[in-house]
């Protein structure tokens, strides 16, 4: 099922404008691999599912993937056929708003080239142009 | 174990965003020099030269500005929004005697025998912070994982330290687990949509249905 908050203090939000560079959640934390974004975009909780689903079904319960992104904001639309105005739309979905830089999925426990392998599927799923990471170490 | 890797710095005179930019177009890496309880110094060091260092694992550095040496230890380095490039470097003063906390990565090496019986290794801690003199900081803490065994874990007690090196961080913390990993229940086609998020409720609504039924 596609991930949505579980209590959101308004139900709809203004579209907005993705300005800037991630500054946070821009490194590999929890694995060993990551997919980080490289232009700012909306990605729909369906695409968050798909993306999932695409390296899970590939690791075959062998590694473990961990979602960085959460879709917080819902996105509105009008039914077909229906004059402007009368009000703002119903909600239809959510999506998460991702900056440059934002490290959207992670796997570990696996070696590097089937997390490659992994998120070369997951990058098909995505509305955004993405690159393959390897985590830091910290000084 | 570390060596003394020599480099040329020059200290900066002007400071802010606008010309460390500049000098980082110039090839020149931003960097600051603070401790042993004298003035912090902002210096700017090739960016190149010791990017080449740092990868090749030098983390001890005699700073050459003029006729002034100070031996300095990295101490904490900045990378642009995409980890990519370095903008920033952090140097300690040290003396070449002196004890001093730092992290290093711990490397697993081997196949857990618990991942043949359905388990999935998953490293918890990647670095361990640990004392020792300034010389003797290893590159790396390497752990031989083959013998856990399924929902068996690997501690920061069990890591074979090198000689005079003491663990600061907890003994009892998880480096290394194996776990079976519970698989996700998928959701019936017909559920989703169904949930709407909870809206937390206000007093201004509840004002406008009570005006509502009033009138």
């Amino acid at each position: 099922m596609a991930m949505m908050p579980k209590r959101v203090k308004y139900r709809k939000f203004h579209k907005g404008r993705i300005h800037g560079k991630a500054t946070r959640g821009n490194t590999v934390a929890y694995g060993e691999f990551g997919l980080q974004t490289l232009e700012a975009g909306r990605i729909t909780a369906q695409q968050i599912e798909a993306g999932r689903m695409a390296a899970t079904h590939y690791l075959r319960r062998e590694g473990r993937v961990f979602i960085r992104i959460f879709p917080h904001t819902s996105y509105t639309g009008k039914p077909l056929e229906v004059r402007m105005g009368k009000g703002k739309g119903e909600v239809v979905g959510w999506i998460a708003k991702v900056k440059p830089g934002t490290v959207l999925f992670e796997i570990g426990g696996v070696p590097e080239e089937t997390a490659k392998a992994a998120f070369s599927r997951v990058a098909q799923k995505m509305p955004v142009m993405v690159r393959f990471v390897t985590r830091q170490h910290t000084v | 174990m570390s060596k003394v890797s020599v480099i040329k710095a020059e200290p900066r005179s002007k400071l802010g965003s606008h010309s460390s930019q500049k000098s980082r177009k110039n090839g020149m890496l931003p960097g600051v020099v603070y401790g042993h309880k004298k003035e912090a110094m902002a210096i700017s060091v090739p960016a190149a030269e010791f990017l080449q260092m740092f990868r090749h694992g030098s983390h001890l550095f005699e700073l050459q500005m003029g006729e002034q040496t100070e031996t300095v230890l990295v101490k904490a380095v900045q990378y642009d929004y995409l980890g990519t490039n370095m903008i920033h470097v952090d140097f300690s003063r040290v003396d070449l005697t002196e004890r001093v906390k730092v992290s290093v990565p711990v490397i697993l090496r081997g196949t857990p025998v618990g991942t043949q019986s359905g388990g999935v290794l998953q490293q918890v801690m990647m670095d361990v912070e640990i004392e020792c003199v300034v010389t003797d900081i290893p590159e790396q803490i390497r752990a031989n994982v083959s013998k856990l065994g399924l929902d068996e874990s690997l501690y920061t007690k069990d890591l074979e330290l090198p000689a005079g090196a003491k663990l600061v961080d907890d003994p009892e913390a998880i480096v290394a687990s194996v776990s079976e990993i519970a698989e996700a229940v998928e959701a019936a086609p017909g559920e989703e949509g169904a949930a709407e998020p909870e809206v937390i409720s206000k007093g201004k609504e509840v004002e406008g249905e009570e005006g509502a039924e009033e009138k």
